[in-house]
């Protein structure tokens, strides 16, 4: 089995739980003690991470069932106590969902980018497609510059092959 | 593998839930007993995995495309991951400024490594 820090050694890896969690969330991966299940309170303490950040990382995480926990209570003081671990064994299945979603949004985009003819403002970067920069006569409503026609293809062209590869990549071929 | 097992293939991995046994020979124009070896070839070589299930009290299977592990590096354009993961914003994808330059990103990549491809083609 991979360790988590050979999984973080993966430069596409630690792209996608960088962005759900932070460098302090990244952090208490690498912290994170595997002897046995931790509360958030004694991680934060032998992390020497933040609580709250402790808590927000464990929460995202348990919701793409990358952590998991168990829940006591204590008899006496009704107290519940929550008990972490990591399950980054599934990170492959919580890439896999995003991806079914990334596929649908692509799709969609490249259906876009593939029915409209676009049009560029030179001077402040705004892009129209067609029948807007129609409805302003070409000019830019912004500054009045003179719209100049866009060549997206290589935009959707680039859309089209990513979209494949998701494709391929989750079997549907 | 023939060109109707590809078919049966394709059909099945085009759904997430994929089909049922009992459409599928349908949806090929094939009789069933035909359709039960295509997926017996499908299953063999292990592309395929069947449930089993009753449709109206009838026993028929659910045929499932198997999946290899999802590839981290589709969400990536050069170093650059998707703006969708993580976005809490509202989503309008076809006016999305950060999937625009994310896309940018992509075309880039994708014409470097199309250059260094055919550098190494010419060596």
């Amino acid at each position: 089995m991979v360790s988590y820090e050979e999984m973080l050694a993966d430069k596409a890896i630690f792209a996608y739980l960088h962005r759900m969690i932070g460098d302090e969330g990244i952090e208490l991966i690498r912290r994170f003690p595997t002897d046995k299940e931790y509360s958030d309170e004694e991680l934060a303490e032998v992390t020497e991470i933040n609580l709250n950040s402790v808590r927000n990382t464990l929460y995202t995480l348990y919701e793409h069932r990358l952590a998991r926990y168990r829940r006591i209570k204590n008899n006496e003081t009704g107290w519940l106590t929550y008990l972490w671990q990591l399950e980054l064994e599934n990170m492959y299945d919580s890439v896999s969902k995003d991806l079914e979603i990334i596929l649908e949004k692509l799709r969609r985009r490249c259906k876009y980018e593939s029915e409209n003819a676009f049009y560029n403002c030179t001077n402040c970067g705004l892009t129209f497609t067609f029948s807007d920069a129609m409805d302003s006569q070409f000019v830019c409503p912004h500054c009045n510059n003179q719209l100049i026609h866009f060549d997206n293809e290589p935009l959707a062209f680039a859309l089209q092959r990513r979209i494949a590869r998701i494709e391929e990549n989750l079997g549907h071929v | 593998m023939t060109g109707t097992d590809e078919d049966a293939f394709r059909i099945i991995a085009s759904s997430p839930d994929g089909v049922l046994q009992s459409e599928l020979w349908k949806i090929l124009g094939v009789d069933s007993r035909k359709c039960s070896r295509i997926v017996k070839k499908l299953l063999d070589s292990n592309r395929v995995e069947r449930i089993e299930y009753r449709q109206e009290g009838i026993k028929t299977f659910r045929l499932i495309a198997r999946k290899g592990p999802a590839d981290p590096y589709c969400l990536l354009a050069g170093d650059e991951l998707i703006p969708c993961i993580a976005c809490e914003e509202d989503c309008v994808v076809e006016e999305c400024n950060a999937l625009l330059d994310w896309m940018y990103q992509l075309a880039i990549s994708d014409a470097e490594e199309s250059t260094s491809e055919s550098g190494k083609t010419d060596e």
